[in-house]
């Protein structure tokens, strides 16, 4: 009992870093309909980041985090405006290349600068617990999962309530009308990719304070993540990627307990088929979004 | 009813399928028979090159066939379909575990191994095509995507059989063989035969009633189904075909290697290729696929060879640029250049430009 | 389950919907919508935007499936059929926002009919040359090479109803294939459809353009929001005060008792 609690509970927070490295991720498919390949490398980059920080400067990592967001927007903000916003029109498996390109780019130069080694950002508070009963939660982990939500309702809000939020739903709903009302879309896309860009690099941050990253399998592991999530939560909610980390989160910690090996993982991929043919809205996504073609 | 002219278009007439084929032998040209001269012109060539090169050689070109068998298979359900698969790899997986098991565990020869992978993967190609297929777009690509992670995982947790992480071994030398090694000139001769058979494959059915509704399904569901085209068989038969030719090429593949691991065989990148190769010559098409494996492949095996640790930054800035300035395909792109007498790259960038 | 809803011995009419309802969310397109239409026969369908004529359409040839109700085609019950085994039953239709193939040119696209829609053609190349035959019916022999997108409004709604008339149709359903047309093209039009029917085509007809629904139709249905206001023929329709105040205003009736 104490054990499947235990599970649970790092599932739970397991799920909010999970929601973390799924939002930037889902909001570019909702609004561009482009699924980022090299959405993983960007996570990684910040992580890097980070961690050159708290290496060179012994920078905390929860303090890291407003220059890497920083940073990781203008990244992405030049990328969408260079190269991204050039092929948005084109067959989805054109986009599907362009990021996977683009994310071979970035893993490589960051192997080739700082090798493949393991990394992790050493801080004081990663090894000590909060006890619950007989419930161990790590701090770090614990703060990466409030941070998780603090910025997912801030995204909310801003979506919702900002007049930047409006655009950008605007433009991923009907671009044609978007342009009417003087939206001019390149520059939202780029604001809405740069968005992605840093919340991906506060996830990767997250990531090197709980654990380790590399740049060989960490970006495929996070891209492939974040897939899943966004499916499972669905497009056009802002709290889709929570509730699909938090979901995916707990099922592969829970799992864990009773299924040997890696089945755990077959078992994610079967529930995101499930998901896709039974109701491919996602959990809470808008239907506009859901991708059937037959009636 | 009146046999008014039009009644009698509408009407059609009912010819027996003897006439069909008189009329087909009587109306053969060099002019509609080039592409099929070709075809074996390139595969007797091909031949003739074994005979002067070294078994290194050799086997880079095997895998150049390999890869030119592997595009010709995406293209016909990410190209001509529409339906971009990123999971095919789990064909290629599939077909390499059944040859292995059934060699190693069974001691079957590859004579029979083979064909089961190839029914093997008509039969996963069915069995998931027929829910996938009512996916669209990139919902269709992360199911199939998923459906790869997951036979790979199934296969890596199926210990007793497959062997798991621990990979699996095809005996090929001795009592123990229950098909000698082919060795690297039967490996050349076995992936040629497949790449050309993969392209007759793909031009006999690109320029049949079926590649028509292959082309209409791409355009248009449901116009397609609006003029009786049964968009679900020929959704799900293009995904078999296609799924036939990479799960034999994973079966050749398999008996090439002698031994490998789940990740070896269930690779995404071997999908990521495939898509590349038919993208950069021109999808849609069956000599884009072509070009665009043998291209590719020799490029990337030259990166290797000469730029070490950079050969994969390389290979991604390569395929960057493509996309930018070349996303109909090389192929596509010379031959509109060609007919319109201009070539223009600004042109490119325009086409899908915000 | 279906009873029999005329005589024994009256014809069987080559199109039946019985009860036939749509909704999308919470609203009806269309709701319990019943007529026949005889062999021969052409019917026109009317009715201000949105009163669920494509609809009807997209539910007789299984685009769309029913909420409730049953379609029937020569007496034989094809609801939640899917497309293609409607068209083989020889029910052809036009889009009314055109749905060429735009990959291939404007005799594919008429080909893929013929070598699709019904088992006349067996070969691409018999099925090229019913494409040449129907691209003069219809009058764009002319652009037979073209692409689809480099076709006029009015070339393209000929070449949507060349589509449908390549797999051979019994019945004809055409949505709004007029909308647009200059009014020599729309002469032209309703002449093709007089020339259809003649030979034999049943037709249903979903038109804006009065005076050409007027020429071509035995009878016409009124639609106003997912229900049937009236029907009968053009004469009894147009001057029935619903259909003016609903639909036609009263400035067309003025116009047509003068
Ligand atoms: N796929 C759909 N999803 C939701 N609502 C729909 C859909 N298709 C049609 N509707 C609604 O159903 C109603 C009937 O639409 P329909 O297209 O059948 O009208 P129509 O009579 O063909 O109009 P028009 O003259 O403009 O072509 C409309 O209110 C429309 O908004
Ligand atoms: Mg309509």
């Amino acid at each position: 009992m104490s054990q499947l609690l235990q599970a649970a509970a790092y599932g739970v927070v397991q799920g909010g870093l999970l929601g973390l490295v799924a939002v930037g991720f889902s909001l570019v498919w909702g609004v561009m309909n482009v699924i980022n390949l090299s959405h993983g490398a960007l996570a990684v980059t910040g992580a890097y980041l980070a961690w050159l920080l708290n290496l060179h400067f012994g920078l905390d990592p929860f303090l890291a985090l407003p220059v890497v967001a920083i940073a990781l927007f203008l990244f992405g903000y030049a990328l969408q405006r260079g190269l991204i916003n050039l092929v948005i029109n084109a067959p989805i498996f054109l986009t599907l290349l362009l990021t996977f390109g683009l994310g071979l780019v970035i893993l490589n130069s960051l192997q080739l600068l700082f090798n493949a080694d393991d990394r992790t950002i050493e801080t004081s508070y990663a090894s000590q617990s909060l006890a619950l009963g007989t419930v161990n939660v790590p701090y770090g982990r614990l703060a990466a999962c409030g941070l998780a939500l603090a910025i997912t309702v801030g995204l909310a809000a801003v979506m919702t309530r900002t007049r930047l939020g409006h655009s950008i739903s605007a433009t991923g709903m009907d671009r044609g009308a978007a342009r009417l009302m003087g939206i001019r879309a390149r520059h939202v896309y780029a604001i809405t990719f740069g968005i992605s860009a840093a919340l991906a690099g506060v996830a990767g941050t997250m990531i090197a304070t709980v654990g380790s990253f590399n740049p060989t399998t960490t970006p495929g592991q996070l891209t492939l993540d974040a897939f899943v999530i966004s499916v499972l939560g669905g497009l056009g909610n802002m709290y889709g990627a929570l509730v699909g980390g938090l979901v995916l989160g707990i099922a592969e910690s829970v799992g864990g307990l009773v299924l040997t090996g890696t089945w755990v993982n077959a078992i994610a991929m079967a529930v995101l088929i499930l998901t896709l043919i039974v109701r491919p809205s996602g959990l809470i996504g808008k239907a506009q979004y859901s991708g059937r073609v037959e009636v | 009813m009146s046999a008014s002219p039009l009644a009698l278009i509408l009407e059609g007439r009912k010819r027996p399928g003897r006439e069909l084929l008189a009329e087909w032998v009587r109306t053969r040209r060099l002019s509609n028979s080039w592409a099929a001269i070709a075809l074996v012109v390139g595969f007797a060539a091909m031949l003739g090159v074994q005979q002067v090169i070294e078994p290194g050689t050799m086997r880079l070109l095997s895998a150049v066939f390999m890869f030119v068998a592997l595009a010709q298979a995406w293209n016909l359900i990410g190209g001509f379909t529409g339906y971009a698969s990123f999971g095919q790899v789990a064909f290629f997986g599939l077909g390499a575990y059944i040859t292995a098991v059934l060699m190693n565990n069974s001691h079957l020869t590859f004579w029979l191994a083979m064909p089961a992978a190839i029914a093997g993967g008509v039969l996963f190609a069915v069995l998931i095509g027929l829910p996938l297929l009512r996916l669209r777009g990139h919902y269709f690509a992360i199911a199939t995507l998923g459906a790869a992670e997951g036979s790979r995982e199934v296969i890596n947790n199926m210990t007793p059989v497959t062997g798991g992480g621990l990979g699996i071994t095809i005996p090929t030398f001795g009592d123990q063989a229950p098909t000698p090694y082919f060795g690297k000139p039967g490996f050349y001769l076995a992936f040629l035969i497949l790449a050309a058979l993969s392209v007759a494959v793909s031009a006999l059915l690109a320029r049949s009633r079926f590649g028509y509704a292959m082309v209409a399904v791409h355009e248009d569901e449901a116009a397609a189904g609006a003029v009786g085209i049964n968009t679900t068989s020929v959704k799900v038969i293009a995904f078999a075909v296609s799924g036939a030719i990479v799960a034999c090429a994973g079966s050749i593949y398999a008996f090439q290697q002698i031994e490998f691991y789940p990740s070896d065989v269930f690779d995404p990148s071997f999908t990521v290729l495939m898509v590349i190769m038919v993208v950069i010559g021109g999808s849609g098409s069956i000599l884009g696929p072509l070009v665009g494996a043998v291209g590719l492949e020799l490029l990337s095996q030259f990166l290797r060879i000469n730029l070490g640790s950079y050969n994969q930054l390389i290979f991604g800035a390569i395929i960057v640029v493509v996309v930018v300035f070349f996303p109909q395909g090389v192929v596509n792109f010379f031959r509109d250049a060609w007919r319109l007498r201009r070539i223009s790259l600004l042109d490119n960038i325009r086409r899908y430009r915000l | 389950m279906i009873a029999p809803s005329a005589p024994a011995d009256a014809p069987v009419p080559i199109l039946e919907v019985r009860g036939l309802s749509r909704k999308f969310g919470g609203v009806w397109a269309l709701r319990d919508v019943s007529f026949a239409v005889a062999a021969g026969e052409v019917l026109g369908v009317i009715g201000p935007n949105g009163a669920g004529k494509t609809t009807l359409i997209n539910l007789i040839t299984g685009h769309l499936r029913p909420s409730g109700g049953h379609v029937l085609v020569g007496g034989i019950d094809v609801t939640k059929q899917r497309p293609w085994v409607i068209a083989h039953d020889g029910v052809a239709r036009t889009f009314q926002i055109v749905k060429p193939f735009r990959g291939v040119t404007v005799r594919e696209n008429v080909a893929i009919g013929a070598m699709h829609g019904n088992h006349r053609d067996r070969s691409v190349r018999e099925a090229l040359e019913t494409a040449d035959q129907i691209l003069e019916l219809v009058g764009i022999t002319h652009r037979a090479g073209s692409a689809p997108s480099e076709l006029s409004v009015a070339d393209a709604r000929r070449l949507e109803l060349a589509k449908a008339l390549a797999c051979r149709p019994r019945l004809l359903l055409i949505d709004e294939v007029m909308a647009g047309l200059r009014p020599q093209e729309i002469e032209s039009a309703v002449g093709l459809i007089h020339q259809l029917r003649e030979s034999g085509i049943t037709i249903v007809a979903v038109e804006h353009v009065m005076k050409a629904i007027i020429s071509i139709s035995d009878r016409i249905v009124v639609l106003h929001h997912g229900s049937i206001l009236t029907s009968g023929t053009p004469d009894q329709v147009l001057s029935d005060p619903r259909v003016i105040e609903a639909y036609l205003g009263h400035r067309f009736a003025r116009r047509r008792a003068t």
